[in-house]
């Protein structure tokens, strides 16, 4: 019982990180119907930058959570605008020339990120990083509580701007519906833009959490880059509640798989690759696109 | 879609070809010919990726796959006492079988999805070889002594180069090349004249997977080790990906031309200290520049070369193209 | 209803998650005939075509073609057995001639096993279809009614014993319109069953034998293009004018 709880409260604080992060990936696809592959470049950069300013500066890397975000919004905003924005649009689908330019723009940031810093395993020690408390009679690190803490926090104030300002208004209109939002007037530069820059500041705020937890290298990004496919794929790419219930999932489903099975973790990767295939195969809506057809199903025949 | 294929005039130029390939040895020196065994490695992966990804319009960056799976077949069986060569009919099969395993299901997603698919699967190879014992897990296998004879290596590569790209040429101009054509550019229509699109792209994967575990058979058999990380690396799927599309997706001579491009650039690179360790930025300083400025690669910039100049020739004879 | 028909549709319905696209459609086609199908703009007539043709999969009812079930069929499947269309929205493969895009239905639909010289049945193909001149022309560069000839001219080039005709003189000319009715009736003399979507209700009139009215995905109305056009239901469907006027 008490290993079902550890499981549990462990997976919901991974959830949160896991949602964050996958948020990133849905906004950009739902907003432009891209597949952002910098995104794992976005992670490392983030986390490289939480490591320089912790180092440098000396700041507390969820302090510096104020610096990332505006500072990656920034950046997202003029990538869309310098590259993004020239890309052929070959109908209403995602184009595989967006898909590999994002995969070339993300061996760029690698080979950068080896440029600046090296190839040496970084990681950042506060003097709380080995410190854990108790929540429900479970261990939890402090680290991963922060994490979680800051992970809650921006996602809901992303629900607070996406259902209460008219931009995120405008960003919701333009995910269900690309054409109505245009003829009602929504400005699909300027949206994509937005969403852009929020996607990026997402994946940084994600890379600074994932930089407190995990030791990492220029390589990171990857394994959580399909991590966050797998969540995306299997929310529906479009909500950010079907994003917390995939992220929700695969927590889950990690928990159990390490806590009881005897699975070392190098094939937990394997795992979430695998459900990333089947979710792609079996689901192409997600769980959520499940749901409401079974439910638009059943309202019709009655 | 241009030019018929004639296929007295292609085994002439393949033989010719063939023919100069193998005499190059005698003249050049020993580094010289290596570089070619690795240009004719590079062209033979290129040219069969192709196959999928150009002619079929499926864009997999999980080739490495098949490379390690050609390689790994040789390798255990030759620790096994099974000569080197008998064990490439078995590696062509494996690549093959393992190919439909891993179509079937991913050829239902259509275009990106279906790229992200193959990425997942060839991490989950990956990770699977190196963790399993029987693969002599992360530190890889080395070959039984007493099998390496360079000229026969050489030899082989050359010729399953040439033979991939005439193969190539040869699909082309078949009524397969124009389904795969007609798959790549609108499968729904396609499907609506009755090409059996699942067939077709399961057969021409299965083909091109079984050229790339032959080639990843030689590899084993030239470089005497392998392990997980030199043929499963994802960087060696990146590659494969990235040749023919720089020199011209779906064209025959596109990943000829990428290959040699490529395997130019990484020896400049390799032999300037300051550039040895930006191949990423290579690969994806080529990626951005292809998709931003000429999707279709070096062939692509060719063709427009070619228009521009016959537009501005004087006609004296109105043109019905 | 005709005796021995060669396809036969019963209780036809599809369901779009919650829109009802078709419901319960019931006809019959005799071999030979030019049926027409027509009906206001949503009306289900399209989606009618996808079931048939194995494009789409009907959410209920039978589809039986020379007797035998195919829904559930592959659209590849369907075709083999010689049951084609074309598409409203032409959908040429634009890298390929023109020559190229017939080649592809002649090489991979339902007579591809008897061939003897598909080259030549590709030219005459293309002859019929006045495309002879343009056969080595990119699809890519063609006009529209050229792109719609190239839509049937595949079509046929998949020796089919049934053709389903969808909206082939949207944005025609009237001389082309002419054209294509002509193009029809040969393609029936040839002995190939005809079914026709058309939003030109004179054309549709003026060459089919018998006609189905389709409204919110129902059969309102089947007959004789005299019996359809005096039918109530039918004139209020299209709100009167376009019938009376043609009349």
């Amino acid at each position: 019982m008490k290993e079902l709880l550890a499981v549990l409260v462990n997976s919901l604080l991974a959830a949160g990180l896991y949602a964050t992060m996958s948020y990133g990936l849905a906004v950009i696809y739902g907003v432009m119907r891209i597949i952002n592959l910098a995104h794992a470049g976005i992670l490392m950069l983030g986390a490289y930058a939480t490591l320089t300013l912790f180092n440098h500066f000396h700041l507390d890397p969820f302090l510096s959570v104020a610096v990332v975000v505006p500072l990656f919004f920034g950046l997202g905003v003029l990538f869309y605008v310098a590259v993004v924005r020239r890309l052929p649009r070959s109908g209403a689908g995602p184009s595989i020339e967006s898909l590999l330019l994002l995969f070339g723009v993300w061996l760029i940031l690698q080979n950068l990120a080896y440029a600046i810093w090296g190839g040496d395993t970084q990681s950042i020690l506060t003097s709380y990083t080995m410190k854990s408390v108790e929540i429900a009679g479970v261990r939890v690190g402090v680290p991963n509580l922060l994490v979680f803490g800051v992970s809650a926090l921006s996602l809901l104030l992303l629900q607070i701007v996406l259902r209460g300002t008219f931009l995120g208004r405008a960003i919701r209109a333009v995910t269900q519906n690309r054409d109505a939002a245009l003829i009602s007037g929504v400005n699909a530069d300027r949206i994509s833009a937005v969403a852009f820059g929020i996607g990026t500041a997402f994946a940084a705020v994600a890379g600074s959490g994932l930089a407190t937890l995990f030791a990492f290298t220029p390589e990171f990004g990857r394994s959580f880059l399909l991590k966050s496919f797998c969540i995306i794929v299997l929310a529906g790419m479009e909500s950010v509640a079907g994003v917390a219930l995939g992220a929700l999932v695969l927590a889950l489903l990690e928990s159990a798989v390490g806590a009881y099975t005897s699975i070392p973790t190098s094939f937990q990767d394997a795992l979430s690759f695998t459900l990333l295939v089947v979710a792609l195969v079996a689901f192409p809506q997600g769980l959520l696109g499940l749901f409401s057809r079974l439910a638009a199903r059943r309202r019709a025949a009655a | 879609m241009t030019g018929r294929f004639r296929l007295g005039r292609a085994l002439l130029l393949a033989g010719a070809a063939l023919a100069l390939l193998a005499a190059a040895p005698k003249v050049l020196e020993r580094g010289s010919a290596n570089d070619i065994w690795n240009l004719a490695f590079a062209v033979a992966l290129a040219s069969a990726w192709n196959l999928l990804g150009g002619f079929a319009g499926q864009i997999s960056i999980g080739y490495s796959a098949f490379l390690g799976i050609g390689a790994y077949t040789t390798a255990l069986l030759a620790l096994k006492g099974v000569n080197v060569w008998a064990t490439l009919p078995l590696a062509a099969l494996l690549g093959a079988l393992f190919s439909i395993f891993v179509g079937w299901p991913t050829f239902r997603l259509r275009g990106p999805y279906f790229t992200i698919a193959t990425i997942g699967v060839s991490e989950a190879v990956r990770v699977f070889a190196a963790g399993v014992s029987f693969t002599g897990g992360s530190s890889g296998l080395r070959m039984p002594p007493g099998s390496f004879d360079f000229t026969r290596n050489y030899l082989a590569m050359v010729t399953l180069a040439v033979g991939v790209v005439f193969l190539s040429a040869w699909i082309r101009g078949s009524a397969f090349g124009r389904a795969l054509a007609a798959i790549r550019q609108d499968i729904d229509a396609a499907e609506a004249l009755g090409v059996n699109s699942t067939k077709y792209k399961l057969l021409v994967h299965a083909l091109s997977a079984a050229l790339v575990a032959v080639a990843g058979s030689l590899f084993a058999i030239n470089f005497q080790y392998i392990s997980p990380g030199s043929v499963f690396d994802f960087r060696l799927s990146l590659s494969i990906v990235l040749m023919p599309i720089v020199g011209g997706l779906g064209t025959v001579a596109g990943p000829v031309l990428g290959a040699i491009l490529f395997g130019y650039l990484q020896i400049k690179m390799l032999s300037t200290p300051a550039l040895r360790d930006s191949n990423l930025f290579l690969y994806g300083g080529l990626l951005v520049a292809v998709m931003l400025f000429e999707p279709k690669g070096l062939m692509g910039v060719f063709r427009r070369l070619q228009r521009a100049a016959s537009r501005s020739l004087p006609k004296s004879v109105p043109d019905a193209r | 209803m005709p005796v021995d028909p060669v396809l036969s549709v019963r209780g036809l319905s599809k369901r779009f998650e919650g829109l009802r696209a078709l419901a319960g459609i019931d006809f019959d086609v005799a071999s030979g005939e030019i049926f027409g199908v027509i009906g206001p703009n949503g009306a289900g007539k399209t989606t009618l075509f996808s079931c048939l043709v194995g494009a789409v999969a009907p959410t209920t009812g039978t589809i039986r073609f020379r007797g035998e079930r195919i829904d559930g069929l592959s659209n590849h499947e369907i075709v083999g057995r010689g049951l084609v269309r074309t598409h409203q929205i032409v959908r040429p493969f634009k890298e390929m001639t023109v020559e190229e895009n017939v080649s592809i239905g002649e090489y991979f639909g339902s007579g591809s096993r008897r061939r003897a010289d598909p080259e030549r049945r590709v030219a005459e193909i293309l002859e019929l279809t006045s495309l002879s001149r343009r056969a080595d022309v990119l699809a890519g560069t063609l006009t529209i009614g050229e792109l719609k000839r190239l839509e049937i001219a595949r079509a046929l080039a998949t020796e089919p014993e049934v053709l389903c005709l969808d909206e082939i003189m949207g944005g025609l000319n009237p001389a082309e319109i002419v054209a294509a009715m002509s193009l029809v009736r040969s393609v029936r003399e040839s002995g190939v069953t005809v079914l026709m979507i058309e939003h030109h209700v004179h054309a549709v009139l003026g060459v089919s034998d018998r006609i189905m009215v389709l409204n919110f995905g129902e059969r309102i109305a089947e007959g004789t293009p005299s019996e359809v056009m005096r039918h109530p239901e039918v004139v209020k469907a299209y709100l009167g004018e376009e019938i009376v006027e043609s009349a």
